[in-house]
């Protein structure tokens, strides 16, 4: 089977930024409440 | 339509087209759709819709509100089971549009609803069509990445999945920060926050939708044979039609399975936090008492903690759907499942002891890893449908499955509010009537433990013959 293209990774790290950069808000925002248990 | 924008066949992807591309797609559409568990976020502003600053007589109750998420995941394993067959025919395009119309106009009905202020109209807007689009947009993309990935099955499901339990996440602050910005004197701002949010997801759904992409037939990753069927005997090359799927023990006992895990998850994700709570009380903030002598400053920082454990716990949720799915792409499906239940019976039983001994992070510790292998659960089961009846109806069989789901909606909450009132009503402690609840979840446990052990490979007869399949292949292009 033929490998995927170097340049077809480029797609693929943009595709998972539009993903990964949500996400990562969201992750950050729970992270914030989640601290509370530690203080 | 057979050769429109939306069909099988226009989806085949090229030779060379990369594989990463298709989890980024399927996350955007299970991201969206993840947001039903953070449907809480509207309802104190909801029950003051009329009254704004309080409640008003007319005001909606929260109970009454709270019947959505009953709907969602009703009507999310409904539409699965019935739409499976259907999402495996068409394909995940067409799949993941119809799911973000139901997702989106579910937003957009509802708005309509807080407007006119009908409740009818938010039940059936979220609850019903919102729920038809949650079914259909979770098992969109399960059997596309099962093909994509043959070799790593359970992390490919365990990408889209996770993306389940992180909806929320990204949901519930967006929805807050959004009725923030609308809300004025005379509105609580969840209409137009329910407009935009529609739009956004309907967008982001879309995008996901049209991402897909399908194998070509006989495609394999480069570099990658497929084991010997001796040499992994739980992993079959061939397969089951999904309406033989339904006939096998297999089935059944893995209905059982997912049905046990989650039920005993969604009871501990009920009562995790008032647990924490109830149990250490003023120790959580370095005073001596129980809750009920705390003063209401006191408490409201008990909450806060509260808040803070069950943040925790949405994170070890997400991260567990990832971990324990990949894991089982080299430890095997039935192992896996052994693993939560051997372990979640030991974590679960312990529990009320950490309790007892007053160790708060032993206690937190004990429920976030139990918390793993409830997401773990969910996303593991599609890889395990994979290995016993094949690729080819995995889509349609997994969404009659996950009526387990909607059975443990209602299994799991009824144990643990039922038993804590008997409990309470016979004269225990508020911070010990949790003790029965917990030894409960663990016998559900044994019970998926032993219908876990009972699962072996399908027996021939219930396999397509060569003749069947080419006809189900061709049916299919």
């Amino acid at each position: 089977m033929e490998r995927p293209s170097a340049s077809s990774w480029a797609g693929v790290i943009f595709a998972w930024l539009l993903v990964a950069i949500p996400l990562g808000w969201g992750i950050y925002k729970t992270l914030q409440t989640a601290v509370k248990l530690f203080r | 339509m057979s050769s429109g924008l939306l069909s099988r066949e226009r989806i085949i992807a090229r030779t060379g087209f990369n594989r990463w591309l298709v989890p980024p797609a399927a996350l955007a559409i299970h991201l969206s759709i993840g947001m039903a568990y953070g449907f809480s976020v509207f309802w104190l502003p909801l029950s003051r819709a009329i009254g704004i600053t309080t409640a008003a007589p007319d005001d909606w109750k929260i109970s009454t509100l709270g019947w959505m998420f009953t709907l969602f995941f009703v009507f999310l394993g409904s539409s699965a089971a019935l739409f499976g067959r259907w999402v495996e025919r068409e394909g995940p395009r067409k799949a993941g549009v119809a799911a973000a119309f139901c997702w989106s106009g579910g937003f957009l009905i509802s708005a309509l609803g807080v407007h006119l202020h009908q409740i009818l109209l938010l039940w059936i807007g979220s609850g019903v069509i919102g729920g038809c689009g949650l079914g259909l947009g979770y098992i969109s993309p399960v059997s596309t990445l099962i093909k994509w990935f043959p070799d790593r099955r359970g992390m490919a499901t365990g990408m889209a999945i996770m993306g389940f339990g992180g909806g929320a996440m990204i949901g519930s602050p967006l929805a807050n920060l959004l009725m923030n910005r609308f809300k004025t004197p005379t509105s609580v701002g969840v209409e137009e926050t329910f407009v935009t949010m529609g739009l956004i997801y309907f967008v982001a759904m879309l995008a996901g939708a049209f991402g897909y992409r399908l194998p070509a037939p006989g495609w394999q990753p480069s570099g990658w044979t497929p084991p010997a069927a001796q040499q992994k005997a739980m992993i079959t090359t061939r397969q089951v039609h999904v309406d033989q799927a339904i006939r096998t023990p297999q089935f059944w006992l893995l209905w059982v399975v997912l049905w046990m895990n989650v039920s005993a998850g969604i009871g501990v994700i009920g009562m995790a936090s008032p647990m924490l709570q109830e149990v250490f009380g003023g120790k959580l903030i370095g005073v001596a008492g129980a809750l009920r002598d705390l003063t209401e400053d006191q408490k409201t920082q008990v909450a806060s903690i509260g808040a803070g454990f069950a943040a925790l716990l949405s994170l070890f949720n997400i991260g567990g759907r990832i971990f324990w799915a990949s894991l089982s792409d080299y430890v095997g499906r039935k192992r896996t499942y052994f693993i939560f239940f051997a372990l979640g019976f030991v974590l679960y039983c312990f529990a009320p002891t950490a309790g007892r001994a007053g160790v708060i992070p032993l206690f937190v510790a004990l429920f976030c890893i139990i918390l793993t292998m409830y997401g773990g659960g969910f996303s593991t089961i599609p890889a395990y449908l994979a290995d016993m009846f094949g690729t080819v109806h995995v889509g349609a069989i997994h969404g009659r499955l996950l009526t387990a789901w909607s059975a443990a909606g209602i299994l799991g909450p009824i144990l643990v509010n039922y038993i804590r009132e008997f409990q309470i009503d016979r004269g225990v402690p508020a911070a010990q009537a949790y003790n029965t609840t917990m030894y409960v979840l663990a016998g559900l446990l044994v019970i998926g433990f032993i219908a876990n052990a009972r699962v072996r490979p399908v027996a021939e007869r219930y396999f397509l013959t060569d003749a069947q399949l080419a006809q189900e292949l061709g049916d299919k292009r």
